[in-house]
């Protein structure tokens, strides 16, 4: 991620032509230009994202209903860092780790089919997409239509002489359905960002290979695979993180986080304490801990990965 | 990159299809099993979950409609999606061209502050925007929630934005500004025009993410003639479940849009979320 170095003012200025003071006071000029065009975007990421950051933490040292606030210090974590709840919420949180290797697995298998350019490749990429435009609201809502009591699933293990599940009664069903839809809505995105690692590598190296009678199999493993590990880490990395910022949608239309608290995660429990209980300063504390937790784990997981490189 | 691999045997072929024919009818059937029982009556889908409508339906649509304001719900959707859209790229364009193409003081600061600021998960923000917003006065209102979708998704289009205009040939834009074009004119009928497909780029990703978004508009907008869909879905779809057809249609009104946007643009769905990679 590299932004284009901002315009060099020599390489401005040389062109602009004219003599030495009239080039700078239109260089001034440009300069008071381009801030004015940069102002009403950085007011609005100041005030609404920047500001709402500190005001976060703020909130996270008082005892507030939103209208009078209390300092307590660091009364909301050590109070949400001593709740069985959380301790649970966090287990339930790694629980759904689980679908981060399968929707790797899935997303490797799916690119290395694509790479082959077989007919109808453009096609069945565009169809692996589908899951990606839609809300994770709708996604968590299709799963849950089909795993109902009365739904399709049922029907097919009843018609094969099974007892109809409920699925969301139970903690362990609830979240294997979960785990699904998260598997179901990843994968084909993830599969076009290893084709693009895919296709950045030198075909002759696969000719070259093929040549020396290495077969499709042995070209997976000693050609495919190593060339594009950087990429599946860095994926697996962004999996990490989204399963500990982004189930919300999913947990909100599938479970509400129940049954109990048996589907709760992180980013629904800051919801569900800010908004359902209104406990703002815990909800905040969270938040902020679960932020500094993603950034910590972010860093870590990058430097292990580079020591693995060496 | 457009004829199959030369290294992949023509025996080959065939296992690879099907393989990504199975791959396609995991993700195509559940999408279409829905769509079909959206135009079942309730009675026939319970007869026989599978198979096609015995008689087609239009009855769920209504009920949404007539119901439970799913027309006001989409007409809320696509003012604040489209007034979003349109103030968002306009605030994005004329930063995005500035940091790219002019001298702007502390450039570099401002980039960083974009890039660092885009890893901010919208927890941390949900809790002090409802406490700023309800201070304005705008908890429950069309605009304060515009105004933070604008806001939010600003970081990624500058920064993208700033990249598509750092592509747009120099010596093009210095030769109207020598011919006398200013600011506004170099911008909109030089820069804007050459930078046409990163903009529809980033114009088809915003959208995606503000159609879809579901925090910031159940929490921002409490009251109901002011649901937008995707949480007017989420609602029904937690309180009538076991009217499935029912939540089928409101599934496929949700989804139609961001749907009919792949089919038709899918170049630029494709290329966008590529580039959204890591966001």
């Amino acid at each position: 991620m590299t932004a284009p170095a901002p315009t060099s003012p020599a390489i401005a200025s040389a062109v602009a032509g004219g003599g030495p003071r009239r080039r700078v006071s239109w260089q001034r000029r440009e300069r008071w230009i381009g801030l004015a065009a940069v102002t009403p975007a950085l007011l609005l990421v100041l005030g609404f994202m920047i500001y709402p950051v500190g005001y976060a933490l703020y909130i996270s040292f008082h005892k507030t209903n939103g209208v009078t606030f209390e300092y307590i210090g660091f009364g909301n974590y050590t109070k949400l860092l001593a709740d069985p709840l959380l301790h649970k919420v966090f287990g339930t949180n790694l629980l759904f780790l689980i679908a981060v290797p399968v929707v790797i697995f899935a997303a490797i298998v799916c690119s290395v089919l694509l790479y082959e350019r077989v007919r109808g490749w453009k096609f069945f990429r565009v169809l692996f997409f589908v899951p990606n435009v839609l809300s994770t609201a709708v996604i968590g809502l299709m799963f849950k239509t089909l795993f109902s009591y009365n739904g399709p699933v049922n029907a097919v293990i009843q018609a094969f002489g099974g007892e109809p599940v409920d699925f969301f009664a139970g903690a362990g069903t609830a979240i294997f359905v979960i785990v699904l839809a998260l598997v179901w809505s990843g994968f084909g995105y993830q599969s076009l960002i290893l084709l693009s690692a895919l296709s950045s590598i030198n075909p002759e190296i696969f000719e070259a290979a093929a040549l020396d009678g290495a077969g499709w199999w042995r070209r997976l493993w000693s050609v495919t695979l190593p060339n594009i590990k950087r990429v599946i880490v860095l994926v697996s990395i962004l999996n990490v993180l989204y399963t500990f910022t982004s189930l919300f949608g999913f947990i909100f239309v599938m479970t509400a986080g129940g049954p109990g608290y048996d589907t709760t995660t992180l980013d629904y429990l800051i919801y569900s304490l800010a908004f359902s209980s209104s406990r703002l300063g815990e909800g905040s504390a969270l938040a902020v801990m679960v932020f500094l937790f993603i950034g910590a784990l972010t860093l870590i997981q990058l430097r292990f990965f580079r020591s693995a490189e060496d | 990159m457009s004829g199959t691999s030369i290294t992949l045997a023509r025996r080959a072929r065939l296992p690879i299809f099907l393989g990504l024919a199975l791959i396609a009818v995991s993700i195509a059937y559940p999408v279409l099993y829905l769509a079909f029982a959206a135009f079942r009556t309730k009675a026939d889908y319970l007869a026989n979950p599978f198979g096609l409508p015995s008689e087609w339906t239009f009855q769920n649509f209504i009920v949404l409609w007539n119901n439970y304001d799913m027309g006001r719900a989409l007409l809320n959707s696509v003012i604040v999606v489209s007034a979003g859209l349109v103030l968002q790229m306009m605030v994005a364009i004329v930063a995005g061209y500035a940091l790219a193409r002019l001298p702007v003081p502390g450039a570099r600061t401002i980039n960083a502050t974009f890039v660092s600021v885009m890893l901010v998960p919208s927890q941390v923000l949900i809790i002090p925007i409802y406490l700023l917003l309800s201070r304005l006065g705008l908890v429950g209102s069309l605009p304060g929630l515009i105004l933070v979708y604008v806001a939010t998704g600003l970081p990624f289009a500058v920064f993208f934005l700033t990249a598509a205009f750092g592509g747009v040939d120099r010596a093009i834009l210095e030769a109207a500004r020598v011919d006398g074009a200013g600011f506004w004119r170099s911008l909109f009928s030089v820069a804007t025009p050459m930078a046409a497909p990163g903009i529809a780029t980033l114009g088809v990703l915003q959208f995606l993410g503000m159609w879809n978004e579901l925090l910031f508009a159940y929490i921002l907008l409490p009251n109901d003639q002011l649901r937008l869909l995707t949480p007017a879905l989420a609602q029904i779809g937690g309180r009538f479940t076991s009217d499935q057809p029912l939540v089928s249609a409101g599934l496929i009104v949700t989804a139609l849009f961001p749907m009919l946007l792949l089919a038709f643009a899918s170049k630029y769905v494709m290329s966008g979320l590529a580039a959204s990679f890591g966001r």
